[in-house]
């Protein structure tokens, strides 16, 4: 079972709309999976169908190998406490503090003492580098990049095996956005997650991400390294990649690898 | 004892044998969910006092950051009471990941305290929190005036189309439900005078307590209450949202002002809508008490309206009508005001929305003793 996640023949209908039109992808444990495509492209819902938020038209999609379309709230709570989510604005619980909030769901799920439920809160903050102090602010002191990592140290809070970010660098100035690249890297590297966003950032696409799968028209247009993409000859992915801004993002990658010492 | 299968985290601390090193055996998961047994008792293990410990961790099977949290806090309490601890046989991957919530870890202090308050500073600060709003609602009563004024000078200015809106929901959609309540207030009023009057010999008096009470008293009183409860809220709760996601101050930026947009329409709409809807609850209130005077005194329809005639004159009326314009504003403008002091959240709109109608009714009835002293002073 390497594959964590895994959809086969995905259809989705808005109405008369179909977003998802026979939609296939497989993602490896260990690896940063990145979905993306253009605005109203199904990113999203294909990430909340995973999520079990939103149930698909047809076709399957399997969670560490087990079967969620279709599973009820009950059958799907140990699913859920292997995976966290970091919605796109956070979704931070505003009345508790971000120490209470990433508090809350170790009270919720485990027995653990008061004392190492602070603790453990505490060590969730400071792994997503925000500042000690940080702990005690709610949620609407912080500005929008610390909202962010609180939101994903609320999102590791149960140590899951995947982790889903929305939009993770989205509303970001630059600087804030680059240490979220370097924030997911680490996060795989040293807790060895598994895990998968939907971005619209080319930058964190070059720096981050394994794998890449194009959404549109329905269909996944193409899945692969960033490498691998930019050589496929479909109009819309060549234009996803070679519009101005892709050039920019991908040469500066390049220029980034050629100057580290490898 | 095969530790490795257990899916519990497990550790067993063996005292030294004579002047030999105490040793600790981890084993099994050391994850979230299979420390929560062992973590109230790692404490109070048979630890060694002083010496050497060697921590054998080699059947530890699984770890993760709080399995790892535990085992480093363990470790480093036992090194801060004078014990030589040593960890071996972790695996070279798990060593990572406690080397890193070592790292995190060790920067952390416990939750801060929480500063107590004592019970005279709690009173202090609530008397000056209220102080503080008192004042903030009546400069804001203050700035909806102006705004009125400003609106008046140029009619133009103001938006009719969301007047209408609010009149329609505040107004025509409470119709069912503040005519059935004074409808049932008047039974109620009827059905209580009816025992009393009837001892007397004066049935045909029900006619005079259910059209004085109501038209004086209850029916304004009692719309203003419902239409606190179903519109001052909804004041509230919208303006409150629409600060929470700065749509107020988008408002400003554009250049208009909240309060002529937000606040001036249902003003002016309550102010319409309150004593219209005060005349057709004193007609329902009226009708319920003479179907009650009907069924449990047997006075006719006839009978009963000749002698309101002759019970109510037009003050009576007026005193009663006079008020519901000044209930509308108090409603709308709590209503309002509530909804620009959210702060931040939405915790606070519902915290705004609960304040606004408690506020708006305690208003609303002190200022109908107010009206009652007033009007018996002169005399009406």
């Amino acid at each position: 079972m390497d594959n964590v996640v895994e959809i086969t023949d995905l259809v989705t209908r808005f109405g008369a709309s179909v977003v998802h039109d026979g939609v296939s992808l497989a993602m490896r444990r260990g690896e940063i999976f990145a979905l993306v495509g253009g605005s109203g492209c199904g990113k999203s819902t294909l990430l909340r169908e995973i999520l079990l938020l939103h149930a698909p038209a047809a076709g399957s999609i399997r969670v560490f190998g087990r079967e969620v379309v279709g599973l009820g709230d009950e059958e799907a709570l140990p699913l859920r406490r292997r995976f966290g989510v970091v919605f796109e604005r956070g979704a931070l619980f505003s009345s508790l503090t971000v120490a209470e909030n990433v508090g809350m769901v170790l009270h919720e799920h485990t027995a653990l003492s008061p004392r190492l439920v602070a603790e453990m809160a505490a060590i969730k903050i400071a792994l997503t580098g925000l500042p000690a102090d940080a702990g005690a602010k709610y949620p609407n002191e912080l500005s929008g990049g610390m909202r962010k990592r609180a939101a994903l140290a609320r999102a590791l809070a149960l140590d899951p095996e995947l982790l889903f970010l929305d939009e993770p660098t989205a509303g970001l100035d630059p600087l804030s956005a680059s240490g979220i690249d370097e924030l997911v890297r680490n996060l795989r590297d040293t807790l060895g997650l598994s895990i998968m966003m939907v971005t619209h950032d080319l930058d964190l696409l070059w720096r981050a991400a394994d794998r890449v799968a194009v959404l549109g028209r329905g269909h996944i247009l193409g899945v692969g390294s960033m490498d691998d993409l930019a050589k496929l000859d479909d109009p819309l992915v060549h234009e996803y990649f070679y519009g101005p801004r892709g050039r920019a993002a991908r040469e500066q990658a390049w220029k980034r690898s050629s100057t580290l010492p490898s | 004892m095969n530790a490795v299968e257990t899916a519990q985290a497990v550790l067993e601390v063996v005292p030294p044998a004579g002047a030999g090193v105490a040793r600790a055996t981890c084993a099994g998961q050391w994850t979230i969910h299979g420390i929560a047994e062992l973590e109230p008792h790692i404490d109070a293990k048979p630890w060694p006092a002083t010496g050497s410990l060697f921590v054998d961790a080699t059947q530890i099977s699984a770890l993760d950051t709080a399995g790892a949290w535990l085992l480093h806090r363990t470790l480093t309490r036992l090194r801060a009471g004078g014990i030589d601890a040593q960890l071996t046989g972790l695996r070279p991957e798990l060593g990572a990941l406690l080397e890193l919530v070592a790292a995190r870890g060790d920067g952390i202090g416990t939750a801060p305290a929480v500063a107590r308050v004592g019970m005279f500073e709690a009173i202090g600060r609530k008397a000056w929190d209220d102080a503080r709003n008192i004042a903030g609602f009546l400069s804001f009563v203050g700035e909806s005036f102006q705004v009125l004024l400003r609106a008046l000078a140029q009619p133009r200015r103001i938006r009719w189309r969301a007047v209408l809106h609010n009149v329609q929901l505040a107004g025509f959609d409470a119709l069912p439900i503040t005519g059935l309540l004074s409808f049932l207030m008047g039974i109620v009023i009827a059905y209580q005078g009816a025992d009393q009057l009837r001892r007397f010999g004066a049935n045909i008096f029900v006619a005079d307590l259910v059209g004085i009470a109501m038209l004086r008293e209850l029916s304004p009183l009692l719309t203003a209450i419902i239409v606190a409860g179903r519109s001052g809220s909804a004041f509230t709760a919208q303006i409150g949202t629409m600060k929470v996601t700065e749509e107020i101050d988008a408002l400003r930026t554009v250049g208009i002002v909240p309060q002529e947009l937000l606040v001036l329409p249902k003003l002016l709409a309550l102010m319409i809508v309150l004593p219209l809807l005060t005349v057709y609850t004193d007609v329902t209130g009226v009708l319920g008490g003479m179907l009650m005077a009907r069924t449990q005194l047997g006075l006719t329809f006839q009978v009963f309206f000749d002698r309101l005639k002759e019970a109510i004159v037009l003050s009576t009326y007026l005193t009663g009508l006079c008020k519901a314009p000044v209930f509308a504003a108090i409603i709308a403008l709590v209503g309002c005001y509530q909804g620009f002091r959210t702060a931040g959240s939405a915790d606070s709109v519902g915290r705004q929305t609960t304040i606004s109608v408690v506020q708006s009714i305690f208003l609303v009835i002190v200022t109908d003793a107010i009206f009652s002293i007033v009007f018996n002073l002169l005399d009406l």
